[in-house]
């Protein structure tokens, strides 16, 4: 195993943490919110909700715009 | 009225509030009248600078700053500019509101002092509980929920609520029918023009001009509608369990902290590595070509969306 798989494998390892988080979050009754809600929550404030906008436009300049 | 003794629970600057008011070390806090204003509001740049560095406290303003700086010193000027000013803007505009709340919360409880309103009292409540002007803001958007809005959202609930006569109206084509069908007819040509967006958008090549234009447009158009705020009313969402948010927060840090690990490890910022690839790298073959561009276009413009939506 080379460094270039074990960077992917990072990045899978932390996919997969999120996935199992999610699942723990619905088909358990485990004290974990949804992504859904953790996002819901985060936007509750105009600060942060303006924040997460603007990191989401970041996500489009960054792989589209020079 | 005359001025009396705030000890009203209105006038008591809440928890959370009270280390945004920019009293710092260094800051004029000691000329400030009540809730934080300089009294005769003199030196306005001090009092820029003051707003912008309580606005600092805010964590999503520090991790745009972040972002930018990122984007800035990788390779990426305009991106790292654009969320710079959006952070630094953020900041300021953060930090006046929750100076300016100070002033607020006082009078609202001199008013409550005198026999106010119950809807008083409650706006009067609900500003301690969250920074600034939002939370007066969602407060009043939640007290007009119950007014008439136009036809959309709330329109399936006016069917609902309607007596037997309206509904016979709404057969005949009335406002309850053209309200039905209004809204998946809404959404049906939001989604047509999301694809055609995408589509479009996607059919041109990365870093080009005619991709930046609409990219930059559409954020900047969400940026602008997010900062007038929610576009519906909502209750206020009640906050996750600890352990839950924390653990969300691990994975986020996580994947950050690997993307960094990454970024550092490559020849250098603006050079990619196939070695230790970023998020960006591993995504270039699928945005070399036109559908994937689109698909991950049409998969940004949903988070967006849902964003939005909030």
């Amino acid at each position: 195993m080379n460094s270039h798989d074990v960077t992917v494998l990072g990045y899978l390892v932390v996919l997969l943490a999120g996935i199992i988080l999610q699942l723990l979050a619905t088909r358990t009754r485990a004290p974990i919110p949804p992504l859904g809600k953790v996002l819901a929550w985060a936007m509750s404030t105009r600060t942060r909700r303006v924040g997460m906008l603007v990191a989401w436009a970041w996500v489009g300049l960054h792989f589209f715009a020079r | 009225m005359m001025a009396r003794p705030r000890r009203s629970r209105a006038a008591r600057p809440s928890s959370r509030d009270q280390p945004a008011t920019g009293r710092e070390p260094g800051d004029e806090a000691t000329d400030r009248g009540p809730g934080g204003v300089p009294e005769g509001g003199a030196r306005a740049l001090p009092s820029h600078l003051a707003n912008a560095l309580a606005g600092l406290r805010e964590p999503i303003v520090v991790i745009l700053l972040i972002i930018g700086f990122m984007s800035w010193i990788s390779g990426k000027p305009l991106d790292g500019l654009l969320i710079l000013l959006a952070g630094v803007s953020l900041a300021w505009d953060a930090g006046r509101r929750s100076r300016q709340a100070g002033p607020a919360e006082a009078s609202s409880a001199e008013a409550s002092s005198a026999e106010a309103s119950s809807a008083e009292a409650s706006s009067a409540e609900a500003s301690p509980r969250e920074p600034g002007s939002a939370a007066r803001e969602d407060a009043v958007q939640a007290a007009t929920a119950a007014a008439p809005s136009p036809a959309g959202l709330a329109a399936p609930d006016a069917t609902t609520d309607a007596p037997p006569a309206p509904t016979a109206a709404g057969q005949a084509g009335g406002p309850g029918a053209r309200a039905r069908w209004r809204r998946p007819a809404l959404l049906a040509a939001w989604l047509a023009g999301g694809a055609l967006y995408a589509v479009v958008t996607g059919s041109f090549s990365r870093y080009s001009w005619p991709a930046t234009v609409p990219v930059a447009g559409l954020g900047a158009a969400v940026v602008a509608i997010g900062w007038r705020g929610p576009r519906h009313p909502r209750p206020p969402t009640p906050r996750p369990p600890a352990v839950g948010l924390a653990l969300w927060g691990v994975v986020f840090v996580a994947a950050c902290l690997w993307e960094l690990w990454s970024l550092l490890e490559q020849p250098d910022l603006a050079t990619s590595s196939y070695a230790h690839p970023t998020i960006s790298t591993l995504t270039d073959p699928v945005l070399s070509t036109w559908a994937g561009r689109s698909i991950v276009l049409a998969g940004w413009l949903g988070l967006g969306w849902f964003l939005v939506e909030r």
